[in-house]
């Protein structure tokens, strides 16, 4: 089988996918990657506008046809980071509103109760603040 | 005064209007603490709460079954002279004959945490398919088959309150039993199961688990499996 630098690439960004799914990352590090990756992103951006040809030249070394054709493999990778890191700011979105709602839901509870009851109960109950 | 008023049972409800005053008040007779939590309903499950002798907690917003168990247990810790913390459904299908069991057995101390099980006994009341189903579950299950469990998706459940206070429910849908157990599996809590009826009736079995949720379980579990730490 020939060997392509863009399977390399493709497969080096599909691992490190998994690896940021399974590993808990730091917010604000990745956080900073992020930041740098979309201005990469920008820079490469109008490059690859003004010089249309050194795209296919690149995708030539790398082994793939056309430059649109890199274009494509490079934004399905750039989806799947997109969606996961959706995907992971969504959970942890969930996480505060659980611990929200939980806490208002105790407070409001033990206030309704004891007037219902008319008992005298502990209003702060214990709420998990752990980091999600 | 009577001799459970040191248990808890925390009833996860969530459109339950129909049913729910009538299983909280059947349970009152024997437990005479109960705490609700309405799960956001949007009927008037709620009103028919207020009219018991329950405590009522309700989520603003619809948060899932999980989610309201660890809100009641965190609700029913905060009660005074809480020992013992039972889950119990809001449809009807739990015994409070089997909870006083389970408590009777934690009561002995050798057991932090009793599970009902619906497979100890064969009383033939599961039907068929959901037996296949969730005894495959058990024996698949890698926590399960530690804890020797025939039954891992019981929703009937007794625990004291060292297991109540340690327990950590953070998955807000269906797959809490499952975190459930593999906490369990993890910690050097003392588990035991017991055999329980449930009562599989029209009504529990409109709104029970349908067997096609079980592919949203495997994936939340899946999720999480692989999401940790």
């Amino acid at each position: 089988m020939k060997f392509f630098w863009i399977q390399l690439v493709l497969i080096l960004g599909s691992v490190t996918l998994a690896f940021m799914f399974i590993r808990r990352w730091d917010r604000a590090n990745t956080r900073a990657w992020k930041r740098i990756a979309f201005s990469v992103f920008v820079l490469v951006n109008i490059y690859a506008v003004l010089r249309p040809t050194d795209v296919t030249w690149l995708a030539h070394q790398l082994g793939v046809g056309r430059g649109t054709d890199l274009v494509l493999y490079v934004m399905v990778l750039a989806m799947g980071f997109l969606t996961l890191n959706t995907f992971l700011r969504f959970r942890s979105l969930e996480k505060k509103l659980t611990d929200l709602a939980r806490t208002v839901a105790i407070n409001e509870g033990a206030r309704l109760n004891e007037e219902r009851f008319d008992l005298d109960l502990p209003i702060s109950a214990p709420v998990d603040r752990s980091k999600a | 005064m009577s001799q459970y008023d040191d248990v808890w049972l925390v009833i996860p409800a969530y459109n339950e209007g129909q049913v729910i005053a009538d299983v909280v008040e059947g349970a009152r007779k024997t437990f005479p603490n109960i705490v609700v939590v309405d799960d956001g309903s949007g009927d008037d499950s709620a009103k028919h709460i207020m009219e018991t002798g329950a405590h009522l907690v309700r989520h603003p917003v619809n948060l899932g079954q999980g989610a309201a168990l660890q809100t009641g247990l965190a609700y029913a810790l905060a009660q005074p002279g809480a020992k013992y913390f039972a889950t119990f459904d809001a449809d009807g299908q739990h015994q409070t004959a089997d909870v006083e069991k389970m408590v009777a057995l934690l009561r002995e101390g050798d057991t932090d945490v009793v599970l009902g099980s619906r497979f100890i006994e064969q009383n033939g009341q599961v039907p068929w398919i959901k037996r296949v189903v969730l005894r495959t579950a058990a024996t698949v299950s890698p926590t399960a088959r530690k804890l020797k469990l025939t039954d891992a998706h019981n929703g009937l459940r007794v625990m004291n309150r060292e297991a109540a206070g340690r327990l950590r429910i953070t998955m807000n849908g269906m797959a809490h039993a499952s975190e459930i157990v593999s906490f369990l599996a993890g910690s050097d809590l003392r588990v035991a199961e017991l055999p329980v009826d449930i009562l599989y009736t029209d009504y529990s079995r409109a709104k029970g688990q349908s067997l096609i949720n079980g592919v949203n379980i495997i994936f939340d579990i899946s999720l999480r499996e692989r999401s940790r730490r």
